[in-house]
């Protein structure tokens, strides 16, 4: 679908798929963001809900870098674009990650007491 | 707020300037306050009047503010930081006078020069100012400059949109400004915690300033990384290999990264409290679910990964002079640079150690605790590295050298408090204390200002054409230097004795001698100040003397110094073709570096565009009507900003072209001068006989 962005592109071969490459983009995250909506609205039990979202995020990052920031795993660009989704995607596990492990930690202390004594405990 | 919003003026009306508060009751706080105000419509009038007595709004909107070149852009920069740290330093001041006069006693507890909200808003405004309108503009600024010279490029990878980040940085800097003369600014700090800074504590418009100047300056800070990052990747000139860059655009490739991942958190939790307090959410509420402590979680993930965005432009440079001015080769290159990585990597993992008394348990302490000392490793490499560039080095005692000594000695101590600080059982005892102040400027005035300053010293003839003084550079150092030892070592021992930071008042007398000797370091801060900007002036009156037409004044090795000073906009008559480390020392050893280019082509430039200026107005605009709850200009704002950028997407844009003719005779002018100059030894470098153009036996680097 997207081109190997390497090296010059003629403008006048690569406008048509351009366009369709943005279009085809620009649709693809209308229906993600309105099905996210949708999901939030629905009657769906929680867990299906936040389910639902989480994929419609992914799927949205998917799309975005696919048709709008050009990334692709074919051609002479693929290895430098590879290695910035794997370390975009180590900082993101690290910062999801710690605000995950931090924020569970203080909210156990705070109000679940059990979690809490479980915590404060020598082991 | 008690009175009604208008639908034209919002919530601004007569009573919101200083001299209102002058007016109902004089004392020394509302004096201070209606003086700052005066200074600020005073020095605006004066530049104004200036610029039209002179003549200058014409040049000065052609050559610079319309400008897309990366060099004056940076210079740019470098100017509006400057500005903002005359502030910063003099709000310093301030405070060290406060607090020398703020010995209250238990009957009559407030005392000193100004009231405690006037005290917060000085602490709050001096933090921001210090870290997002000094710091960033000067390295950026820096960058802007030094970049593309060394990369061998001729501009930025997207000049416009480094005018548009320019813009943003300004109008977050004058929305700090402007907080002086109509309303209030925040009182929560340079951080804004919530729930105090929430709209149930703190109604009113000072922390809708400190967001929108976030907000607006932070977008321009993170098109800046991602500006600097494809710039590095992309623009390099041929032969330049990642491992044949010089050490500064190692440092400047992990500030674009950090730039890229840890701005967006400033901007996440900013807009979330923006939310909070605009539209009702309940994000960081004491009720409602809202959670104020993943404010602080969110803050701190772009706030650690800040400090080394902040300090990390300044190893670069302190790379570049230990080895210029000691006349030798980089000790151990590689290791400065898996050493720089390093530090960009593991600053994403350490912020937690910002809150240890928060409240999580100790494993969690424990683990961030681990990775803070572990930073502590490649940054300790990098200060050996530096001395053994220095040692048996034929070293000149320029400026720069003087402020790299000083950080050599400051900036240990100030790791070293860090480390301290790294244990969560001694960040207990000595958090929220001056201790920790003391820490925190121990690292940034000595890394951040001195390596800042120790850069323009270095870089300045490459802009303007001529050396700074030495003799006023390093009568600088030295203030600056023991500025810093007199002003921040006291407050360690204030710490240590229980001092609170941001304390308005306290009632220990045993307090007292060392707020004085504090406070005679701001006065020794004040005259650095001012020594700094007699340097500029004294320089500039003799710059005839100073001139180094020559172009490289300090017998250097890297790319930069191959070319006239000042820098023509197109910097390179032809892009080099690079073919070692340090290119420019390595034609200073094959015989002769001032070959011109076998053939003139013609260069393109990117043409002046006000597009950055028209998107800085929108939104200043956009900014300054949300602070006052302006409606309808903020809507319009906030809609005139997509409208510019596609009006300009719509144009055709042609490039200006710089015909070869011209830069072929420009080029051959340079070349014959060089070679009319008699080359300068190292013992001449201070001396008028240093024209730029030096003893090419000497170089050892």
């Amino acid at each position: 679908m997207t081109k190997p962005n390497t090296g010059e592109l003629d403008p006048q071969d690569s406008a048509g798929s351009e366009i369709k490459s943005y279009t085809i983009g620009f649709t693809a995250s209308l229906f993600l963001t309105v099905g996210a909506f949708a999901a939030a609205m629905s009657d769906l039990p929680l867990r299906w809900k936040i389910a639902c979202i989480c994929a419609a995020a992914i799927l949205q990052i998917v799309v975005h870098m696919r048709n709008f920031l050009h990334l692709s795993f074919s051609g002479g660009q693929s290895r430098e674009d590879l290695l910035l989704v794997l370390f975009s995607a180590t900082l993101l596990v690290i910062m999801a990650g710690g605000t995950w492990y931090i924020m569970s930690d203080l909210s156990g202390r705070m109000h679940d007491t059990d979690a809490a004594m479980h915590e404060v405990q020598p082991r | 707020m008690s009175q009604q919003t208008s639908p034209i003026f919002g919530n601004l009306d007569w009573s919101v300037t200083p001299y209102t508060d002058l007016l109902r009751d004089v004392n020394s706080s509302t004096i201070v306050g209606a003086g700052a105000a005066s200074v600020l419509v005073l020095g605006a009038l004066f530049g104004i009047v200036l610029l039209t007595w002179m003549r200058w709004w014409g040049p000065l909107y052609r050559n610079w503010l319309t400008s897309a070149d990366a060099k004056k852009i940076g210079i740019m920069y470098i100017a509006l930081a400057l500005v903002m740290l005359a502030r910063g330093i003099i709000e310093g001041f301030v405070m060290r006078a406060h607090q020398a006069t703020a010995l209250g006693t238990l009957a009559q507890q407030e005392s000193g020069l100004v009231a405690p909200d006037h005290f917060a808003q000085l602490f709050s405004t001096h933090g921001t100012i210090m870290i997002f309108f000094v710091a960033m503009p000067l390295l950026i600024g820096l960058i802007n400059f030094v970049l593309p010279q060394q990369l061998g490029a001729r501009d930025m990878a997207f000049p416009v949109l480094n005018q548009v980040s320019l813009g943003l940085t300004a109008v977050g800097a004058a929305l700090v400004m402007i907080s002086l003369l109509i309303g209030k600014f925040g009182t929560g700090g340079w951080t804004m915690y919530p729930p105090y800074t929430g709209l149930d504590f703190s109604p009113g418009e000072g922390v809708d300033y400190w967001l929108w100047a976030i907000l607006i300056s932070g977008m321009g800070s993170t098109l800046t990384g991602m500006n600097f990052a494809v710039t590095i990747f992309k623009s390099r000139a041929p032969g330049m290999h990642f491992m044949r860059m010089p050490l500064f655009c190692w440092t400047s490739l992990c500030v674009a990264i950090m730039l890229i991942y840890a701005m967006p958190a400033l901007t996440v939790s900013s807009a979330m409290l923006a939310l909070d307090r605009y539209a009702d959410f309940h994000f960081f509420t004491n009720d409602a679910g809202g959670n104020m402590m993943n404010y602080a979680n969110i803050f701190w993930m772009f706030g650690h990964p800040e400090v080394y965005i902040l300090i990390l432009p300044a190893f670069g440079v302190f790379s570049e002079i230990s080895s210029t001015y000691s006349g030798k080769r980089l000790y151990g290159y590689t290791s400065l640079v898996i050493a720089s990585m390093s530090i960009a990597v593991i600053s994403f993992t350490v912020w937690l150690h910002h809150f240890f008394t928060m409240g999580q348990s100790a494993g969690v302490n424990i683990a961030f605790g681990i990775a803070t000392m572990i930073i502590g490793i490649p940054t300790g490499v990098k200060i050996y590295d530096w001395m053994a560039t220095m040692w048996r080095g034929r070293i000149r005692v320029t400026a720069p050298i003087v402020y790299l000594t000083g950080f050599f000695l400051l900036f240990v101590i100030g790791g070293l408090s860090g480390i301290i600080l790294a244990n969560p059982s001694i960040d207990y005892q000595v958090h929220n204390s001056t201790f920790l102040v003391a820490h925190f400027h121990n690292v940034i005035i000595p890394g951040v200002l001195y390596g800042m300053l120790a850069g323009i010293h270095y870089w300045f003839p490459k802009a303007f054409g001529f050396r700074l003084s030495e003799r006023w550079g390093r009568r600088t150092a030295f203030l600056f230097v023991g500025g810093f030892v007199f002003t921040f070592m006291p407050l360690y021992v204030l710490g240590l004795m229980g001092m609170p930071r941001r304390s308005p008042t306290f009632q220990n007398p045993d307090f007292m001698p060392w707020m004085y000797i504090a406070a005679f370091g701001g006065v020794l801060m004040l005259c650095a100040l001012a020594s700094l900007a007699w340097t500029f002036w004294t320089s500039y009156r003799n710059r005839d003397a100073l001139a180094v037409p020559g172009g490289d004044p300090w017998n250097g090795s890297t790319l930069e110094w191959s070319t006239p000073a000042p820098v023509p906009e197109w910097t390179f008559p032809r892009i080099p073709h690079v073919t070692a480390r340090d290119d420019w020392g390595e034609c200073k050893r094959a015989g002769d570096p001032w070959r011109a280019p076998d053939e003139y082509r013609d260069i393109e430039m990117p043409a002046n565009t006000a597009h950055g200026l028209l998107i800085a107005g929108a939104s200043f605009g956009l900014g300054f009507a949300m602070v006052w709850h302006i409606w309808w200009l903020a809507v319009l704002s906030f809609l005139a900003i997509p409208a510019i950028v596609a009006l300009r997407a719509m144009r055709v844009i042609e490039p200006r072209i710089v015909k070869a003719a011209e830069v072929e005779l420009a080029d051959r002018r340079f070349r014959q001068q060089v070679a009319s100059f008699a080359p300068a030894t190292r013992a001449d470098e201070e001396t008028e006989r240093n024209r730029g153009v030096p003893d090419l036996s000497e170089f050892a680097g």
